[in-house]
């Protein structure tokens, strides 16, 4: 029974990553635009050096056999960008590992930030600290993340004049090694504040509503009235239950790596996997494009999956649908 | 309760752990100062990351700004605009002339018929015997390729050696000849094609076997004691090599048409080669001035079938594995002033200085390119003083001038902006209308106040510093009153709702620009309200620029459009942009201009050799566009770079003790970093 | 039982919703806000009182309350007190009239990009809980629905943005469909779950029996009760696509001019914040104000309107 469900999850998925690569190539090869390495409007390039690279670049064949070309040199780490003819694959790793830090402790503040504020707020609900938490996430939440981001930097180098701009201190090579950690571990103070800024609101406004649904169950009744103390109640028997609906976010979450810090990377000068598809986009680079997109499908259909199976294996209930 | 308490405590931890950093980061101050030999780095801050580090194929900003201090070219236009040998120790210039001998001549007895009608003495005459050429070529020009295989059969011919360029030196002979002369033995008697003969191939297969040719010649001598930076010595097949990598159609070189005059390139010792023209081109030396000279050891055939051999490359991947896509563009290796060090991806680049250079080594120990995308962010870490140069926005630049402890350096631009026409459709036919348009945009305000001063206005089809600008014709004042007369002469009359009309319809287009240029998108917007006071209801549009360029440029569905040209300061060319016959969808005359005598003038333009009169043929055609006005031509814009003040040139005595810090100065190109290599940091601002 | 102690669903939602404090003055401001931006459209196009379009190079960049100089200007006409209430732009158009202009074109955005959102996410949330068992060859129209949202949520949302700003021409109809199509998954997959409850609710059986009509079960019982929550996500919506199109505008996607919008007023004011500082926090404290507002408010009918947790207290 649970292979089964397995098993037909997965095919779904795998369909749907097929599904994903034909409407995603599609749509980008049907915008208008050429890569920007095809200048028609520049006087200085001749039309036959413009026929030669179109056709370098495959632009001139139609668009299944593009298609084919793409998922061909994808399989055989073949594809080059057609930015500076690097392998993209290389290419999307190490910006991944570039944004891996940011994400990583972006996520934990949210989620260190989240449990306490909505747990705490659920407990005392309509208390002042409730109405002042709801006030604060929804004001974090409610400034464009740029105007933001600028007002923290010219506050952070104006008083206390270090510098907060990219992944770490230009010219800090010589440096010993724990100062080297430290100075990485700072430039991802604001970044990863910013960043996380949306999600400690949503999240911490989430887990509240989870709590007030748990706290009036029976069973949490029950257990108050067997005695217990408050804390044991609230921390013990609600907040574990309370944490079902979570195991999903866990699986959601992976491909916010790739969409999610556009606007914080570029404006840090953050060298991560947002910035790279934003300036693919400008520049029409295929190839980035294209993979940087279907990579984040399959982390999304990887979560999804992820998720329903930690869902079956919790509450068999969802196996026999 | 732990688990509380523990959601307590994790937070905090988290948070005292972030926040501690805080305390091991210097500060702005620290790195400033000089203990850490920060003034011996000079670092610079740029928007986007470069691309290819290699000469060849460098398009963009960054990469040409990395690539022009790792390689060395050949020749250098010092701050006279002269040529100045660099890697060559010594170029010449000479001129290879061959005629055909024709039917019913012997070499002897052309030559006695010709010699004295010949108009520059011959160094040395030979008589070249009969051959043969094969060469695939491409009848259709652009498009997919369907290459034909051609044969030409040359007959004797005859070569002068002559000491310098002389692109008449047959022209008398010809006439006495007659026109006849040589037809039966050249042209497409002389050719046999494999397949279809069209027209295209006609036209082409004559150019192959010319009646007469006059191939220009250059020789350099290289200097001996140059070596790059893995300490392999420069020669000459360094240079050929770079020459045909860059005709190398894998590599897609940018610079590929720069070089197509060039005919072969010959190493005749070790270090001395020899460059032939297919024709006269008298700008095509200057090449020679900005290309850097790739190593061949480094990029041969054996090179790259090792490096695919290591990256395991296989197949039919093997086949476009050139230059363009080896590993060598990210760490290269020149004969430059500096040494690449590292590059890290959208970060930083970083050189060292080469202590070996030829011409002396650089005053700077290292030289960085930080990668900072934001605009505020760069002027943020520019102030702070971490970043001691980058290219300022107009309205930066404003505050920089008062500034002291800044010096900003400005240069024109090679592009300009302008209002384009689109002059198949009314009311733009009429050059009234043109000019009243042009006459009702106070331009030199939008000069004052939206480029803060940092351009320069105008009147016709090239950039302001250049010799084909004429300066003779003077920019049209702004009017709007003679422009209101303008309009009312052209048929225009106001209606009751105070706008223009005539025979009942109402004076209203649209004007578009493309999103992302700030100065256009504010031209947009003045040109529409300077128009909305004459009484014109003028629609304006940003679009994306691929849209921008598919949907309404390419296709002529425009009424006018806020664009500019970037153009080459060497090539009075204007074929493409205002000859009758580029008007057709994805040409670049998409306004739709023609005008016979311009065409002509365009074609001869592009026949002509001599400097003085391409300059006049130039102007000509300046004062002729102008007149039309199918473009309201607004300005050449000018780039500002601010540098900390503290950096000053060094100037040494013979010894190579400092004598003396002066000012640093551009040439009078506008470029700074001609002198970077003497430039320096000192630790306060010196009093110069 | 008197006829006084039972209180219409709306009376008893406004009871709950007017107790919190900032959801009442939350409401109060998108009440001010929708004034100002009706006014924003009459004042400024229609009947020309502010003057946003007029470019008085010479007087750029000046600060908040300026004099406008009438020398050079026979016309102070579109100033109050003929003054810079909020200062002039990098062109000299006055901040205040653009601002006033600008709301009409935000707030327009955020409901027209919203309603899209629902029309989308109500009926293929509702097709996928109602008609979910039925099939289409051999799926079931529910898989069908429910992957095809896994598939818009599998793309990241910037390359939906290039999709629509690439494939239709732009405009500032396409910004709120871009921002309408990428936002409906949630509302989909909710309205799904409630259809799914709803339609083995007693009172949806109780209609079949007797007869009704497909079309009357699902728009007279079902979509109303399914209606609060989707309510709130709408009001919340509201405020995310006000912030969505002003990320949009900082990336270079955003609306074009002529149009002026909160978003592009503040993303062009950036450049110029050590300038013109107010031309970068104006916009910003308006954004800030008015998406607060709908947070607030949408807050506020969230408890108000969930039956679950009113009864708590």
């Amino acid at each position: 029974m649970m292979f089964k469900y397995f098993t037909r999850a997965l095919t779904q998925r795998i369909f749907l990553a097929f599904l994903i690569s034909i409407i995603a190539h599609a749509v980008v090869h049907l915008a208008p635009g050429e890569p920007s390495e095809v200048d028609p409007s520049n006087p200085l390039m001749k039309p036959e050096d413009i026929a030669q690279i179109r056709m370098a670049f495959h632009l001139d064949q139609p668009l299944y056999l593009q298609y084919a070309y793409w998922i061909r040199d994808l399989v055989n780490g073949d594809l080059k960008s057609f930015k500076d003819s690097q392998p993209v694959l290389p290419k999307i790793w190490e910006r991944f590992l570039n944004s891996l830090p940011l994400f990583f402790v972006g996520t934990l503040i949210v989620w260190c930030l989240s449990f306490p504020t909505g747990i705490y707020a659920a407990v005392n609900r309509g208390s002042k600290y409730d109405r002042l938490s709801t006030f604060g996430s929804y004001a974090l939440i409610s400034l464009p993340s740029f105007f933001l981001a600028y007002v923290a930097i010219l506050w952070v180098v104006n008083n206390f004049g270090v510098p907060v701009l990219g992944m770490r201190t230009f010219g800090l090579e010589d440096a010993s090694g724990i100062s080297r950690f430290m100075d990485r571990v700072w430039h991802l103070v604001l970044p990863s504040f910013l960043s996380a800024m949306g999600g400690v609101a949503v999240l911490s406004r989430y887990v509240r509503s989870q709590m007030l649904e748990v706290i009036d169950q029976d069973y949490v009744r029950t257990a108050r009235s067997k005695g217990l103390d408050e804390d044991t109640v609230i921390y013990k028997h609600a907040l574990r239950n309370a944490l079902l609906p979570f195991i999903t976010m866990f699986g959601l979450m992976l491909p916010a790596m790739v969409g999610g810090s556009v606007i914080v990377e570029q404006i840090f000068a953050w060298p991560g996997l947002g910035r790279l598809g934003y300036e693919a986009i400008l520049n029409r680079d295929y190839p980035v494009i294209l993979t940087l997109n279907f990579i984040a499908a399959l982390l999304t259909l990887l979560g999804t999956f992820i998720s329903d199976v930690l869902y079956a294996v919790a509450d068999p209930r969802i196996r026999l649908q | 309760m732990i688990l509380k308490n523990a959601l307590l405590f994790i937070p905090f931890l988290v948070f005292l752990g972030l926040l501690q950093s805080y305390l091991w980061v210097p500060t702005y101050g620290d790195q400033t100062t000089a203990g850490d030999g920060r003034l011996e780095k000079f670092i610079s801050a740029i928007s986007g990351d470069a691309r290819l580090l290699n000469p060849i194929v460098a398009a963009d900003s960054a990469s040409g700004f990395v690539v022009s201090h790792v390689f060395d070219s050949l020749l250098e236009i010092d701050e006279n605009l002269r040529l100045k040998p660099h890697l060559a120790k010594e170029y010449k210039v000479s001129c290879l002339a061959t005629i055909v001998v024709g039917e019913g001549f012997s070499p002897e007895s052309l030559l006695q018929k010709i010699s004295p009608h010949l108009t520059s003495e011959a160094s040395e005459i030979r008589v070249l015997e009969p051959s043969t050429l094969i060469r695939l070529i491409d009848p259709d020009g652009p498009g997919p390729l369907k290459e034909q295989e051609v044969k030409v059969t040359r007959p004797n011919r005859i070569e002068f050696s002559l000491d310098d360029v002389d692109p008449s030196f047959f022209e008398k002979s010809l006439k006495v000849l007659g026109a006849e002369y040589g037809q039966e033995v050249t042209g497409i008697s002389a050719v046999s094609v494999s397949g279809k003969i069209s027209e295209g191939l006609i036209s082409i297969a004559t150019a192959l076997a010319p009646i007469t040719e006059i191939r220009p010649v250059i020789d350099f001598d290289l200097r001996k004691d140059v070596t790059f930076h893995d300490g392999e010595a420069f020669d000459a097949s360094d240079v050929k090599f770079t020459y045909e990598a860059i005709m190398d159609v894998r590599n897609l070189s940018p610079r590929r048409s720069d070089f197509e005059p060039i005919e072969s390139i010959h190493i005749r010792d070790s270090h001395s080669v020899r460059v032939i023209y297919k024709r006269p081109f008298a700008p095509a030396i200057f090449v020679w001035s900005y290309m850097g000279i790739l190593p061949e050891h480094l990029l041969n055939s054996v090179a790259l079938d090792k490096e695919m051999d290591a990256r395991g490359i296989s197949g039919t991947a093997r086949d476009g594995f050139g230059v363009r896509a080896s590993k060598f563009n990210r760490s290269p290796i020149g004969t430059g002033a500096f040494k690449f060090t590292d590059w890290k991806t959208d970060e930083s680049i970083s050189l060292a200085r080469n202590q070996d250079y030829f011409d002396g080594p650089p005053e700077y120990k290292e030289l960085h390119v930080r990668i900072i995308p934001d605009s505020v962010a760069r002027e943020v870490e520019f102030k702070a003083g971490a970043v001691d140069t980058y290219l300022a926005d107009p309205h930066q630049v404003a505050r920089y001038l008062k500034d002291p402890a800044y010096q900003p350096f400005t240069s024109l631009g090679l592009g300009y902006t302008y209002i384009g026409y689109n002059l198949r459709r009314e009311p733009f036919q009429d050059v009234r209308v043109r000019r009243a348009l042009g006459m009702a945009i106070n331009i030199d305000e939008i000069i004052d106040y939206v480029l803060y001063g940092e351009g320069q206005r105008i009147t016709g089809p090239y950039p302001i510093q250049t010799d084909w600008y004429n300066h003779d014709v003077l920019p049209e004042a702004y009017d709007p009153e003679k422009a209101l007369d303008l309009l009312k002469e052209a048929g225009f009359h106001k209606n009751s709702e105070g706008f223009l009309e005539k025979n009942g319809q109402e004076l209203r287009f649209n004007l578009i620009s493309n999103n992302g240029n700030p100065q256009r998108k504010a031209i947009l917007t003045i040109a529409q309200n300077s128009w909305r006071k004459l009484g014109i209801r003028c629609d304006t549009r940003l679009l994306e620029w691929a849209v921008f360029l598919k949907d309404y440029v390419n296709t002529g569905d425009f009424d006018a459009v806020v664009l500019g040209w970037g153009l080459s300061e060497l090539d009075p060319d204007l074929y493409q942009i205002w000859h009758s016959s580029q008007t057709g969808p994805q040409q670049l005359n998409f306004v739709g201009y023609k005008n016979n005598e311009v065409d002509n003038l365009i074609e001869n333009l592009r026949e002509e050799y001599s400097r003085t009169r391409q300059v006049k043929m130039a102007r000509n055609l300046h004062s002729l566009i102008a007149k039309d006005q199918p473009y309201t031509f607004l300005y050449v814009g000018r780039r500002t770079q601010v540098v900390d003040r503290k950096i000053v040139m060094v100037k040494r005595n013979e010894s190579g003790s400092v004598v003396d810090y002066e000012k640093l100065r551009p040439t009078p190109t506008g470029n700074l970093n001609y002198f970077f290599n003497r430039w320096r940091k000192l630790e306060a601002i010196p009093d110069l | 039982m008197t006829r006084k102690n039972i209180k219409s669903p709306v009376r008893e939602t406004w009871s709950h919703f007017s107790r919190s404090w900032f959801s009442v003055s939350g409401l109060i401001i998108l009440a001010f806000l929708v004034v100002v931006a009706v006014s924003g459209k009459v004042l400024t196009e229609w009947f020309v009182v502010f003057d946003a379009e007029t470019v008085r190079l010479p007087q750029k960049l000046l600060p908040p309350m300026s004099l406008a100089n009438t020398n050079s200007f026979d016309e102070t006409k579109g100033l109050l007190f003929g003054r810079y209430l909020l200062g002039t732009d990098e062109l000299g158009r006055d901040v205040f009239a653009r601002m006033l202009q600008g709301s009409f074109v935000s707030l327009s955005i955020g409901l027209f990009a919203v309603g899209i959102s629902l029309v989308v996410g109500i009926s293929l949330g509702g097709l996928a809980g109602f008609y979910g068992d039925k099939k289409i060859g051999i799926i079931r129209v529910d898989t069908l629905i429910m992957r095809f949202t896994d598939v818009m949520l599998a793309f990241p949302t910037f390359f939906l943005i290039l999709t629509v700003v690439a494939l239709l021409p732009p405009s500032i109809y396409n910004i709120m469909a871009v921002i309408g199509l990428t936002s409906w998954m949630g509302t989909a997959r909710f309205v799904r779950a409630e259809f799914l409850s709803l339609r083995d609710a007693d009172f949806v059986v109780a209609a079949k029996a007797l007869g009704a009509s497909e079309m009357r079960i699902i728009f007279r019982h079902m979509v109303p009760n399914a209606v609060a929550p989707v309510f709130v996500s709408a009001t919340l919506g509201v405020a995310s696509a006000i912030l969505a199109e002003s990320a949009l505008s900082f990336l270079g996607f955003g609306v074009r001019p002529p149009y002026a919008t909160w978003g592009n007023i503040l993303s062009d004011g950036r450049s110029y914040i050590f300038d013109a500082p107010w031309l970068f926090f104006v916009p910003g404290f308006a954004i800030l104000v008015v998406v607060l507002a709908f947070n607030l408010v949408g807050e506020g009918l969230r408890e108000a309107l969930n039956p679950q947790l009113r009864r708590t207290k």
